[in-house]
């Protein structure tokens, strides 16, 4: 079983967190006093030290975090099959056995990491060297993969052979007990990174993946591109950038007049900002002035208590942790108790599910019954608010501010500066000295001014 | 010529390579050492010389006009088992930063993996570096002095294979490979010096099939004496 990577796009890649965890207990295990027991593994003529067995692991791993031996075993087992320990009798079975059964350490190039997942390009290597070396003999899944390379990455295959060659030649210079632990080390790792047996686990792993592939939105693009054309068609008149704003724009100007007109309450909204509340449910109840504008007329319509009970539930929504409790009692105090004085007109499956959910109050209980009302306002009242003869005079009182005149004599212009840093201006609490310092710097700023 | 001489550069920079990746191995292992890092840094520097020169090479041959067909598509695939040989050699060294970081040398607590190896790695550093001995200079924390260098030949390298992509025009995917699947079980030539050890596997398949058909002859001109023999034998007596 291995643990694929998160992602693979973007050049930044941060480690995952359980392997760097493991990585600080393999390296915790490689105290000379405090770590596993180390012994010799002999082989016909070589001697290869380092090698220790799994009970050695599972004593260790109970002493140093003082768990039960199940869980020692399933730590272990987790390590081993993510590759940082791999057997040495039976590699092709990554499981930690608690008996004598010889183990040894991944050196750590050979790590699994997010950062460097496994790539064709070394493993197409890797299976031309053990082509080399075996003759040919590779196994039945090993050469299913070769094939498959040889097509994908066809472009560089001589550079594989080439390099694949080059690596053994460069291997023969080490002694032969080395020679052994690279060939062992790199079997292992390629073992964790490319399973031979697709299991039941990986099975069930693709179809979990396939399922949340369809379950995903699809939009044909040509319909979305419609979507994008009309939004930018309706909202360009309103970007300041692509048509310019009037009075004119501050960064340019310094006249700061578009700002104090659009603020978010004035007393006369300008024309651009009323128009936008016609766009779309969403913008007006953004826009502060809109949303008080719509309260007004709900109020005449008798229908206001829906407006207040979706503000509560927003307020639940984006409130604080501590006061969610008296917040949903109050809510269904106010809207939803029978007989409550703003009762607002929610259909019974909503209002039953809302009630359950009551009795464990959380953030978003009342997610259900604000969507309804949501839907409600927008469907039913808001169309009626665009059509009222409120909104109609609110546009035609709505101002266009106009354009700033540009002085004709380059001194009569606004001269252009930069404003002063924050930090010269800081209040200064500490020294009268500070304050002389603070002053002298800011008159200084002043003189460099206009 | 100018293919052999592209073809002999890139030779040296892929054995280079090779060197390199099989030295980044033992980092952090008990193989570790001050000698381990220096080798490291001087291999990386001969690859970083022998990839400007390689990229000088065939960027030249590339660009010239007067260049054959069959020639320019060799030269493509060169292009291409060149900025391969870049792009894994980046990789390792960017692996050997990281490992560099994690396991620092004269830290007096921080401990190597028992990976098992004991030897040496000066074999290979004096393969990579075509020297029959490797000598060692650097100070005691080269281990650390070295990381900062590391990290500016990353980005050297980085900046080089931009460069490539950007002013060299060779579609990856029209090159064809000669070798097909199998291709390496039929070695022909072994270049470099190959110590003892192993034979090649085709010097040992020949071996087989001489010393077999030595051992028929043997045998049949031994049956051929015995049946003369005989017929002697019969007929004397």
């Amino acid at each position: 079983m291995t643990i694929n990577a998160l992602h693979q796009g973007g050049s930044y890649k941060v480690q995952m967190p359980c392997l760097s965890k493991m990585e600080r207990v393999i390296v915790g295990m490689q105290d000379p006093d405090m770590g596993v027991k180390m012994r010799n593994q002999r082989l016909l003529i070589t001697v290869i030290p380092h090698a220790m067995t799994g009970s050695d692991i599972v004593e260790w791993l109970i002493q140093k975090f003082s768990i039960s031996e199940e869980e020692s075993l399933h730590l272990g087992n987790l390590i081993v099959k993510h590759g940082y320990i791999y057997p040495l009798k039976d590699p092709q079975c990554l499981v930690l056995r608690a008996d004598d059964s010889p183990y040894r350490f991944q050196t750590p190039y050979f790590w699994m990491s997010t950062k460097w997942p496994a790539a064709e390009l070394d493993y197409a290597i890797y299976l031309a060297k053990k082509n080399i070396r075996k003759q040919g003999d590779l196994i039945e899944h090993e050469k299913d993969y070769y094939n498959q390379l040889h097509k994908k990455i066809n472009h560089t295959w001589d550079f594989v052979v080439m390099q694949a060659r080059e690596q053994l030649r460069a291997a023969k210079q080490r002694r032969k007990g080395d020679r052994i632990v690279i060939e062992c080390q790199e079997q292992a790792y390629w073992l964790v990174n490319r399973p031979p047996t697709k299991n039941m686990d990986f099975y069930k792993r693709e179809i979990e993946y396939c399922k949340k592939a369809m379950g995903r939105t699809r939009v044909k693009s040509s319909i979305c591109l419609e979507a994008y054309l009309k939004f930018n068609d309706q909202y360009m008149p309103h970007d300041p950038i692509m048509s310019g704003c009037l009075p004119s724009n501050p960064w340019i100007t310094d006249d700061t007049d578009y700002w104090s007109m659009n603020a978010p309450t004035v007393t006369t909204p300008t024309k651009l900002r009323v128009e936008r509340w016609a766009f779309n449910f969403g913008e007006l109840l953004g826009d502060p002035l809109g949303h008080i504008q719509f309260m007004e007329f709900l109020k005449k319509e008798f229908s206001a208590e829906n407006l207040s009970f979706w503000e509560a539930c927003e307020d639940l929504r984006y409130g604080e942790q501590s006061k969610i409790a008296e917040s949903v009692d109050s809510v269904y105090q106010q809207f939803l108790a029978p007989g409550a004085t703003r009762w607002v007109n929610i259909d019974s499956k909503t209002m039953e599910k809302t009630l359950e959910g009551i009795r464990r109050p959380h953030r978003y209980v009342m997610d259900d019954a604000q969507m309804h009302i949501y839907m409600l306002m927008k469907k039913d009242s808001y169309p009626r608010f665009l059509k009222s003869d409120m909104y109609k005079t609110l546009l035609a009182e709505a101002v266009i501010p106009p354009e700033t005149k540009k002085r004709v004599f380059p001194f009569m212009r606004k001269q252009r500066h930069s404003s002063p840093s924050p930090a010269l201006l800081l209040p200064s609490e500490q020294d009268p000295k500070g304050e002389d310092k603070n002053k002298a710097l800011a008159s200084a700023a002043g003189g460099g001014e206009g | 010529m100018a293919k052999e001489e592209c073809k002999a550069l890139l030779d040296a920079l892929n054995r280079v390579t090779a060197c390199y990746r099989h030295m980044v191995l033992s980092v952090g292992g008990t193989a570790d050492s001050q000698n381990l890092r220096e080798e490291l840094k001087q291999t990386r520097q001969k690859a970083h010389d022998l990839a400007v020169a390689n990229r000088n090479k065939l960027t030249a041959a590339l660009k010239d006009k007067n260049v054959s067909k069959e020639d320019k598509a060799e030269f493509e695939r060169l292009w291409v088992i060149f900025s391969t040989c870049l792009e894994i050699l980046e990789t390792d060294m960017k692996r050997a930063l990281e490992l560099g970081l994690e396991f620092p040398l004269n830290v007096p607590k921080k401990h190597l993996i028992q990976t098992g190896m004991s030897g040496g790695t000066a074999g290979v550093a004096a393969r990579a570096m075509s020297v029959q001995n490797m000598k060692y200079e650097a100070e005691r924390n080269i281990d650390e002095v070295d990381l900062k260098d590391l990290e500016q030949e990353i980005h050297k390298v980085g900046e080089m294979m931009y460069e490539m992509e950007m002013k060299v025009n060779v579609p990856q995917w029209t090159v064809e490979a000669k070798q097909d699947p199998g291709a390496e079980l039929k070695s022909t030539t072994s270049a470099g010096a190959s110590s003892g050890g192993f034979v090649s596997i085709e010097e040992r398949k020949g071996f087989c099939d001489i010393s077999k058909l030595l051992a028929a002859i043997v045998f049949s001109a031994v049956l051929i004496l015995a049946v003369i023999l005989a017929v002697c034998v019969v007929k004397l007596s």
